[in-house]
């Protein structure tokens, strides 16, 4: 259990900054994603904290103690990379004895926590072969064994769903957030998928070129964002030029009532497919009501997206498949306001 | 029927990989394989041209055996081929691991390391003469410097048998090509696992020994195998750097090849078949070590 600081830590690698300034507080037994589009630096900062490069500035600290200057053996932290790295000339057993091997641990004591670990992992039955003979959920799990065996204070994966196939995400997914939470170990895992970031994590730190963007729970980001580019990376889809009065936001659909009041001026109107509801027949008693007409419609599986034209705008609106709603039916959209959200460029 | 036409088509297919692979096979079987008949059968004996044909006769074989000249030949070739195969080997896994990492002017340096695979031996042979002889460059530059009064008092290096001049032109010249050869094998390694094993706690020693000097083994096995068998067959070095009788057997060999007596070259080729069988023995016996350990960790 330690907490994880980052303190105005920067990172340049000759004339190219990786790393401009980034501070970031992570609690005892949280787990943290790192999100960012590729080469943003999220995984120069998972390396930093691991002791695999060093900062330029700034300071990390474990639990308080700045570990900026203690050298990556010495760290007691744990690493899961994204091609789990294991030693293709190491058995499934050898490879995670390795961690208490090369501390000089005795033998009795290697062989009672190799069993204990491999029941975690439930690779009991496959201590003798090699990680060329596993498939890739097995090579992670051992990747994970062969971290955990050591007991590190800072778990840190990289890219941990991306080389797994759909069936194994969702069961690697509960796997990891299952153990994360019985040995309340402090994890930090970097992603370049905002899906992977919100299924795994308590909260999620958002790096934009070098910089924390925003840093919240998933279903803050997801609701929330701060800034369009977030916004847009979280998969917004309908996002509207809107000029604000009192708490009124008017498009060019029209205006909507919003639940707080915001600055007045000119903003950028956010609204979720999913908080959007569908009617087919005119609605005249609830706030926030939009006359339109389907003009496309998407169908995936669970879900189904309709694009709506509302006065010459087109809003994006997900339903349950429940029913069918033919093209070309005029509908009525209804959308709560504490559904509605403003971004603001920052004075 | 299909299957008839299909069974047509996949002969054609097997005759047209033959007809391809024909030039590569007919300079191996009649200029290599050709030249190994010829040769062995000239070590027992037959060379009817030289009006000589006693075959099969191990005399040859016998009389050369039984020189314990040929036993010390065999010593030296044996050292000076061993100790060049190994500085070698050390000298360039250094130079590899440190041409992974980043470094000023690095793409300067790859250029540079790799200099001497393009000189011929020759070249480098005369370096040896004008660097390490006794009037030499070093033998000048330490006796101007004061280190020594004359350069005649420098340290004899080339021309003895402790082989100094020739294991450093073998030397000079095989590390660079260890180098490339397992620069490329750390290159497609990676430094992942290197990292893994660090920060699991292992320190440098533990993570070459345990962690990165096994994935570039097949690196090792295949470039000593091939700076090795070049070694204990090459004459040049050791003709002009030896240290004079007793030779090492390719020279050995040489001079029964360029003796007056021309009934001689059976009694030089035996000599060459010797090499070759030694060097075999030893080059097989290499390889199924190897073998045995790849086993041993599971791969096949």
């Amino acid at each position: 259990m330690t907490a994880v600081q980052l303190k105005g830590v920067r990172k340049d690698f000759g004339n190219f900054t990786a790393i401009s300034n980034i501070d970031l507080d992570i609690k005892s037994g949280e787990l943290v994603a790192l999100l960012g589009p590729s080469g943003c630096g999220k995984t120069t900062t998972l390396r930093m904290i691991a002791g695999l490069e060093v900062p330029s500035a700034g300071q990390i600290c474990f639990d308080g103690e700045d570990v900026s200057e203690v050298a990556v053996q010495k760290r007691n932290v744990g690493m899961v990379f994204q091609r789990y790295a294991l030693f293709p000339h190491m058995t499934v057993e050898k490879n995670v004895m390795f961690g208490l091997k090369v501390r000089g641990i005795d033998k009795a004591d290697i062989d009672k926590r190799l069993t204990e670990i491999l029941d975690v992992v439930q690779l009991q039955d496959f201590r003798h072969r090699f990680p060329a003979q596993l498939s890739g959920g097995q090579m992670q799990r051992v990747a994970i064994a062969r971290t955990l065996i050591t007991n590190p204070s800072v778990l840190m994966m990289d890219e941990p769903l991306a080389n797994l196939d759909t069936k194994l995400r969702g069961e690697m997914r509960r796997f990891i957030r299952e153990l994360q939470q019985r040995l309340g170990i402090t994890t930090i895992f970097v992603t370049h998928d905002q899906i992977e970031a919100m299924e795994l994590a308590d909260r999620v730190a958002v790096i934009f070129d070098g910089n924390l963007a925003q840093y919240d729970a998933p279903d803050a980001l997801y609701k929330r964002p701060n800034s369009i580019e977030i916004a847009d990376f979280m998969g917004a889809t309908n996002v509207f030029e809107a000029s604000i009065s009192g708490k009124t936001a008017t498009a060019v659909f029209g205006a909507l009532t919003l639940q707080d009041t915001v600055p007045d001026g000119q903003a950028q109107l956010m609204l979720r497919g999913e908080a959007i509801d569908l009617h087919l027949d005119e609605i005249t008693d609830e706030p926030n009501i939009l006359q339109g007409k389907i003009t496309a419609r998407e169908f995936f599986g669970a879900n189904i997206t309709y694009s709506v034209e509302c006065g010459g705008e087109t809003i994006q609106v997900i339903e349950q498949s429940r029913r069918m709603v033919e093209i070309d039916q005029p509908v009525w959209l209804t959308i709560p306001p504490e559904r509605i959200w403003i971004i603001q460029d920052n004075p | 029927m299909p299957e008839t036409k299909e069974l047509a088509r996949h002969r054609r297919e097997r005759i047209w990989m033959w007809i391809q692979l024909m030039p590569v096979m007919t300079v191996l079987v009649v200029l290599f394989g050709g030249a190994l008949v010829l040769g062995v059968a000239q070590s027992l004996g037959f060379a009817p041209w030289f009006g000589v044909n006693t075959f099969p006769d191990f005399s040859y074989f016998a009389a050369l055996w039984g020189d314990v000249f040929f036993w010390k030949s065999l010593g030296l070739t044996l050292y000076y081929a061993i100790v060049a195969t190994l500085l070698s080997l050390v000298f360039g896994i250094l130079l590899a691991l440190a041409l992974v990492r980043t470094f000023p002017s690095k793409t300067l340096y790859k250029y540079l390391y790799k200099l001497p695979l393009m000189i011929p031996y020759t070249v480098g042979i005369a370096l040896a003469v004008i660097m390490l002889g006794n009037g030499g460059m070093l033998s000048r530059l330490m006796a101007f410097t004061g280190f020594i009064d004359d350069p005649s008092q420098f340290p004899q290096i080339l021309k003895t048998h402790m082989g100094w001049g020739i294991i450093a032109v073998y030397v000079w010249k095989q590390t660079p090509f260890v180098a490339l050869t397992i620069y490329a094998v750390l290159l497609g390694v990676g430094r992942e696992t290197e990292e893994a094993a660090a920060i699991l706690g292992a320190n440098k020693r533990q993570i070459f020994f345990q962690v990165t000097l096994p994935q570039i083994l097949p690196g090792i096995i295949s470039s000593t195998l091939i700076i090795f068998a070049f070694n204990i067959g090459a004459f040049e070095a050791p003709f002009i750097l030896g240290g004079g009788f007793p030779d090492t057997l390719p020279v050995v060999a040489w001079r029964y090849f360029n003796d007056a007596d021309y009934t001689l070259q059976l009694q030089g080729m035996a000599t060459v078949v010797s090499i070759a069988l030694v060097a075999g023995v030893i080059l097989y016996s290499y390889l199924a070590f190897y073998r045995r350990y790849e086993r041993r960790i599971g791969r096949n």
